[in-house]
């Protein structure tokens, strides 16, 4: 590849980097980074792995403390919680608030920190990889501070978390029980298994999503109440996985491809601090076995998300089939599936639209503007780059790359766009847009270079 | 890229030609000027003028004198204000950018005995105003600005805070004041400097550089990326000059600043 971005010449990447860099350096609270300060004032678990992969460039060790602070808040049986709630922020100022979850009491004999309130569920596991991008930016600095020393022991006991006690089927993957978890909150794919829940009654809780967002692009009530009711259940259980019905649960491509990418990390963070990497290795390999043997789906030429409880596949095609492309060692049958379905008809990447979409262009339930329903996530077409990139579509990654840079600027750092115009939609100066952003731009850099 | 100064007292050699010459090898891509009282650095002109004609890049001067325009005693302050505008004309006629003072230096401190000053918060409210505008606008006639450099609470009791400059710059309605911020006062008193920065960004006009500790860049804990990559993020086309003192053999430490900056994201 020659390619020299004549279309973003120097000064307007040189632009979009201190956009970045603002949005930032002021959504850092001092020992973590807020993904915004309205909308969502506390920190989130993949918010700050994408976030430390971004601010690595701006400052390592905040990169480090980025995600030192949220595994502080790991619970003694690994899991690392999807929300670290922050003391200095009114209760009121989101929901479910930390009175809602009530970690250090109802949290407490599944080992949820006494000091600290979080959420009680997880977001998926790309920590280790976000770990060992932000050591190696700065070795040295890491080295000193004992960043992978102290951070393996942790990482490694999430992972067991997931494997040990999220393998509801004995398949080797992990479930994720409320659809948070996966990170695409409002996915077509969990409207089938969420129609079993009954919803929470809506006087029982008060959303505040609302107050800062547009209601046309947020989930419905009906849906929140659902999500209220899964999460109140899982309370009420002491968050005890062994314990807890978990009526809603579901094998999910994406969030096990980056337990897998995490993995393989984790094999390398190992080496550095002169641990074994072979289990993390094999884990890695058993984990992309199970992957392929359970749900790849030929016909759809994707992933698929599996319902456990129904023990059916859900049919939806969501962008989680295709988060795969991060795992390095995938069969080469899946691998040139997957790149084609990409710039199919279902996503249309370089024909129909910008970004890849959260959901299937030609799907019943698609709505380009309504959360995981249709819009474009950067940080999803962030390791959507990653993995062209790594399966050798360097010209494709190239241009997704381009893409992503373009809508970032465009839509002053919206957390979601509409992936045909890029048009932004949700929060701006959204903090992983950003990071996404100026880890992107380091990529153009290098590519000037050769 | 952000530019780099040395301080000429931190560079061996006798004459400023010898200085710029080691500070060029080093990296260096100017010299901050030091400047005592007693109209000493206007005695200086003659030397200045031949550093200037051989090429040695000098865009700011820096006070060195024990009094100061915020000073408790009226003749102190008249004379600190003279010798202020006396090296503002000095930095202007040599081409420079302009001259960084504090409020006052190791006058007083609420910190340590007595605590409480002589003077009423209005009373050093007015005698800032008063000095900031009479030096302002004497920067303004020659064409530089003046450096209103914040300093750590021990040091100085009325201008800890870019925050406070900024509001003592609005109320003088000057541009040709400006903020000279300092890393490691900022260290001490600022909750996040790089946050700092970016609130006061329109204010900024010069930077000085020392470590956590005093010492030169890269010798303390500083995250020196963070603070660089916010004044990248201001856009602040000025100089990072080194004010600090040294440790370790004094030669190499000067010489690693610039590749030090640089490393860092300079």
């Amino acid at each position: 590849m020659t390619t020299t971005l004549t279309d973003r010449p120097a000064r307007a990447r040189e632009r979009l980097r201190r956009d970045a860099a603002r949005v930032l350096l002021t959504n850092w609270t001092g020992t973590s980074t807020v993904p915004s300060h309205t909308l969502y004032p506390h920190q989130w678990s993949w918010d700050s792995a994408f976030i430390a992969i971004g601010l690595r460039h701006l400052s390592p060790r905040r990169a480090q403390r980025e995600l030192e602070s949220l595994v502080g808040a790991q619970w003694a049986d690994g899991r690392i919680p999807h929300i670290v709630f922050s003391p200095r922020v009114p209760l009121d100022a989101y929901f479910p608030s930390p009175d809602f979850w009530r970690s250090s009491t109802a949290g407490r004999a599944a080992g949820a920190p006494a000091g600290t309130e979080t959420s009680g569920i997880v977001q998926p596991p790309v920590h280790a990889l976000a770990a060992a991008l932000v050591h190696e930016r700065d070795p040295a600095t890491s080295r000193r501070r004992g960043f992978l020393e102290r951070l393996y022991p942790r990482l490694a006991a999430w992972h067991d978390y997931l494997l040990r006690d999220r393998d509801f089927t004995g398949h080797g993957l992990a479930s994720v029980v409320h659809p948070w978890e996966p990170g695409m909150d409002n996915s077509p794919c969990w409207d089938g298994p969420l129609r079993r829940i009954t919803p929470a009654p809506p006087e029982s809780f008060r959303r505040v999503d609302l107050t800062h967002g547009d209601a046309a692009a947020r989930p419905t009530d009906l849906d929140y109440g659902r999500y209220v009711r899964l999460a109140a259940d899982y309370r009420d259980h002491g968050y005890r996985d062994a314990g807890t019905p978990h009526p809603f649960a579901v094998e999910d491509p994406g969030f096990n491809a980056l337990l897998i990418a995490s993995e393989h990390a984790l094999a390398g963070i190992a080496e550095q601090v002169g641990r074994d990497p072979r289990p993390h290795r094999e884990r890695a390999e058993a984990l992309t076995d199970a992957l392929v043997r359970h749900l790849w789906q030929p016909k759809a030429g994707m992933f698929l998300c599996r319902d456990v409880r129904g023990d059916s596949v859900i049919e939806d095609r969501s962008v989680t089939g295709l988060l795969p492309l991060v795992v390095p060692s995938l069969p080469g049958h899946v691998v040139d599936a997957l790149l084609g379905t990409v710039t199919g008809e279902h996503f249309g990447l370089g024909t129909g639209t910008r970004l890849v979409a959260s959901y299937d262009l030609r799907g019943p339930a698609f709505d380009p503007a309504r959360y995981w329903r249709g819009p474009a996530w950067f940080n999803i077409n962030w390791l959507l780059e990653r993995g062209l990139r790594l399966h050798g579509a360097a010209s494709e990654a190239d241009a997704l790359r381009r893409a992503v840079l373009d809508a970032a600027g465009g839509s002053r750092f919206a957390e979601y766009v509409d992936p045909y115009t890029g048009e932004g939609h949700g929060a701006n100066r959204f903090s992983w847009t950003a990071a996404v952003a100026l880890d992107l731009l380091a990529g153009t850099a290098e590519e000037d270079g050769r | 890229m952000l530019k780099t100064a040395c301080q000429e007292q931190l560079l061996p050699g006798d004459t400023l030609q010898e200085k710029w010459e080691f500070a060029q090898n080093a990296g260096f891509d100017a010299i901050e000027l030091r400047a005592k009282g007693d109209h000493h650095f206007r005695g200086r002109l003659p030397e200045l003028r031949a550093a200037l004609k051989d090429g040695v890049v000098m865009p700011t001067v820096c006070v060195d004198m024990l009094h100061f325009f915020g000073a408790f005693d009226a003749d102190l302050r008249r004379d600190a204000v003279e010798q202020m505008k006396s090296q503002l004309s000095v930095i202007a006629e040599i081409g420079g950018r302009g001259a960084q003072t504090p409020a006052s230096y190791g006058m007083f401190s609420r910190r340590l005995p007595p605590f409480e000053p002589p003077r009423g918060e209005e009373e050093e409210r007015a005698v800032l105003l008063e000095g900031l505008t009479e030096l302002g606008e004497h920067a303004r006639k020659e064409g530089v600005h003046l450096y209103l450099e914040p300093l750590n609470r021990y040091e100085d009791h009325m201008v800890n805070r870019l925050e406070q400059a900024v509001d003592l710059i609005r109320a003088v309605g000057l541009d040709s004041v400006r903020i000279g911020i300092d890393s490691y006062h900022m260290n001490i008193e600022e909750a996040d400097p790089a946050a700092a920065i970016l609130e006061a960004a329109p204010y900024i006009g010069h930077a000085q550089v020392s470590d956590s500790n005093r010492f030169q860049p890269g010798a303390g804990h500083l995250d020196w990326p963070a603070w660089l990559a916010a004044l990248h993020t201001i856009g602040y086309d000025g100089y990072l000059a080194a004010e600090c003192r040294l440790t370790g053999d004094p030669v190499g430490a000067v010489r690693s600043i610039p590749g030090f900056l640089r490393r860092s994201g300079a």
